[in-house]
């Protein structure tokens, strides 16, 4: 009896004041935490991340939206594209960024299939990442940085079209795609972070600064563009109506990859012949 | 060496058989966790791709341990909540234990996350990279914050039961934490709510899986790790009743705790059999439908889900804690208890694996992809094992050492310990 008395004595309880104080309390503070955690995150990380959104997307404006234009129907399956992008990105033959694969229409008619990262307006891996590695440039461009990343692999797990890869292993391979199709214009990425396509945002940046227009001149264009034989792939500016790519799109029926996720891709794709859209 | 704390009232009469028992036992886990400890410095060193995972699959078996060691844990803010906020004050003689049990269950997810992310040295960065759009941001901070009441709600036990009582400070510190503990346990109860619904949102969310895409998913998480918390604290309770020949926790206070765990499985099980038949039985979802299809052609899902998680997980178990002759047997709530827990784990294991075995369907024709696979190597099990020891060694030494169990009588009535 007297030890279950001193326990009484022992044991504090919430009294209904101290709960209506402390939900008051955990309410502001929630609040104040939810206003500070943007003005924090951008006095963290100066620069480039500035006007980032909360929601990982850039508040700013911008003049551009970079879009591409695959043409199923022209694609013969040569792979040069897949080899290109590996070649300048340097990635290991395991983890392209751009990648084939066949496919077949209802009619029975084969058709090759090559994906980059689509760089949705809604990315899913943008909004999932806890750390906001992955985020998207006002002018449309889905990427990563690299020093951020923890390697956790959500992105990998909620991106619908498996544009990701992880650095399972330390790089020490050499690119068989050196020099044949390109050289290296890129850093190759840590062990334990994801990585993934970047439009070939090197040349879209450096070649925007050098008056350079990117689907126009070669050297601000993606390279698995400029090393399509068959033209099969167009880069340009969705936000310029005169741009190649938003003359296609205007002209021509095109689809995107599963529309109905609501993810609006800035890759455009052309039908395979027989397709039904 | 440590004959004052042997000298705790507690354990003065325990039978001195056990002892050598005791810490064979003790050398056992500690070799399975030192050989995880070994297996995971060689993981850091040559990184994930030790492992079986790919990028068509890349979480699986620590995830699961992560999982489950969450949901197992949640006995500690269920039972914390139901003492320092509801006001049942007789469950401070069970929600010790629960504490301890959340403490180890959140530090072995810690550990499992700390091997399973690719750069373990940025550990940090949720903390001050904020991206409060994500949830596995907002279950990292809740992850962090919460282990952090546990800790605060342990230290005042381990400072008065240990040497460490005799240095002054600490133990007007266990004072000062004392008066602080309803506010733990409410903080505790608000961050577990969050956080462990969002674990089943992180699946639950994701509309490219349509397997995973499920708003009940939040929901079923959080009942199940409640019944599953409650089930383990139940189960090394009663465990540790029969090794120490001791009632450790009133006979009234077992039954509140049984009866909890019965209803809290049953609402689960409602709620899982209605997001089954809602999507499965009275409408049809094509691209679930499918899915399922594919998993039950290529993996045991059909019967692991029905027999592991529905009838054996749930449903035995819910009928035994609630039929009052059956629910009075120790060694039947044990099995009962005992069941859920593995259910849950089959769950967790179910969830982490069926949306990354069907494969991605983002080709515009009629082909799809090849399913994904998947099988633990011996890596992610050593490691896996070795978290597991690691639970159960400090839990052995915790009913040990510490003033776990603060009603604690010997057995008076024969042998057996009673439910009631």
């Amino acid at each position: 009896m007297s030890t279950a008395e001193k326990q009484e004595q022992k044991t504090t309880v919430l009294t209904r004041r101290d709960f209506m104080t402390l939900l008051i309390g955990s309410g502001t503070s929630f609040v104040l935490a939810a206003t500070l955690a943007q003005p924090l995150d951008n006095l963290l990380t100066p620069g480039i991340r500035e006007t980032l959104s909360s929601d990982g997307h850039y508040a700013g404006d911008s003049p551009y939206r970079w879009g591409m234009v695959i043409d199923l129907s022209k694609c013969v399956g040569c792979d040069y594209c897949v080899y290109a992008c590996q070649a300048v990105n340097d990635t290991n033959e395991d983890m392209r960024w751009n990648i084939r694969e066949t496919d077949e229409t209802a009619t029975g008619n084969v058709f090759h299939v090559t994906r980059p990262c689509l760089h949705c307006n809604n990315a899913p891996c943008v909004s999932v990442c806890p750390v906001k590695a992955t985020y998207q440039r006002a002018d449309g461009l889905v990427v990563m940085d690299y020093d951020r990343c923890i390697g956790c692999r959500y992105c990998q797990t909620a991106c619908p079209y498996g544009a990701r890869t992880f650095n399972w292993a330390e790089r020490t391979d050499e690119n068989p795609q050196v020099p044949d199709f390109g050289r290296p214009e890129v850093e190759r990425r840590a062990r334990g972070v994801v990585e993934k396509c970047t439009f070939c945002i090197h040349r879209i940046d450096a070649g925007l600064e050098n008056g350079l227009m990117p689907g126009v001149d070669a050297d601000a264009t993606p390279a698995c563009v400029n090393i399509c034989p068959v033209t099969a792939r167009y880069f340009g500016n969705l936000k310029d109506p005169n741009s190649e790519v938003s003359r296609i799109i205007a002209e021509t029926p095109t689809l995107r990859l599963r529309e109905d996720l609501g993810t609006d891709p800035n890759v455009y794709y052309i039908p395979a012949e027989g397709m039904a859209l | 060496m440590t004959t004052s704390t042997l000298s705790q009232p507690t354990h003065s009469t325990q039978p001195q058989r056990l002892n050598w028992l005791y810490w064979l036992w003790i050398l056992l886990l500690g070799g399975v966790f030192a050989v995880g400890i070994a297996t995971g410095v060689y993981v850091l060193q040559n990184g994930l791709q030790v492992t079986n995972l790919t990028d068509q699959l890349p979480w699986g078996l620590w995830i699961t341990v992560d999982l489950s060691a969450i949901a197992l844990g949640a006995g500690a803010f269920t039972l914390s909540a139901a003492v320092y906020v509801f006001r049942l004050k007789q469950y401070e003689a069970i929600a010790r234990a629960a504490v301890l049990v959340g403490l180890l269950g959140y530090t072995s997810a810690m550990l499992a996350l700390f091997l399973d992310i690719g750069r373990p040295d940025r550990f940090y960065h949720p903390i001050i990279y904020w991206n409060v759009h994500s949830v596995l941001w907002e279950i990292t901070m809740c992850v962090i914050l919460y282990s952090t009441v546990l800790i605060i709600e342990l230290l005042p036990l381990v400072i008065e039961s240990t040497p460490l009582r005799r240095i002054g400070w600490l133990t007007s510190l266990a004072h000062g934490i004392h008066r602080l503990m309803p506010f733990a346990a409410l903080l505790g109860m608000g961050l577990s709510l969050l956080h462990q619904s969002s674990l089943g949102a992180t699946y639950g969310i994701l509309t490219a899986r349509p397997v995973w895409y499920s708003p009940s998913a939040p929901v079923l998480f959080i009942l199940s790790a409640m019944a599953a918390g409650a089930s383990l604290t139940m189960f090394v309770t009663l465990l540790s009743s029969i090794i120490t020949r001791r009632q450790l926790v009133p006979p009234n206070i077992l039954r509140g705790v049984t009866i909890f765990i019965a209803f809290t499985v049953l609402a689960y099980l409602y709620l899982k059999i209605w997001s089954w038949a809602a999507t499965n039985y009275y409408s049809q979802v094509p691209e679930q439908q499918l899915g399922l299809e594919i998993l039950r052609a290529n993996t045991p899902y059909n019967y692991t889900f029905w027999f592991g998680e529905v009838l054996f997980g749930a449903l035995i178990p819910a009928v035994l804690l609630l039929w009052p002759r059956l629910r009075q047997n120790p060694r039947i709530v044990m099995v009962a208890t005992f069941m859920i827990i593995v259910g849950v784990v089959i769950n967790r294991w179910n969830m982490t694996l069926s949306g990354f075995v069907v494969p991605l369907d983002w080709l515009p024709g009629e082909r799809s992809l090849p399913p994904n696979t998947y099988v633990p190597n011996l890596v992610e099990y050593l490691v896996a094992a070795g978290i597991v020891a690691y639970s159960w060694l400090f839990f052995s030494l915790g009913v040990r050492f510490i003033n776990l169990y603060p009603e604690s009588k010997p057995l008076d009535n024969g042998d057996a310990i009673i439910i009631n």
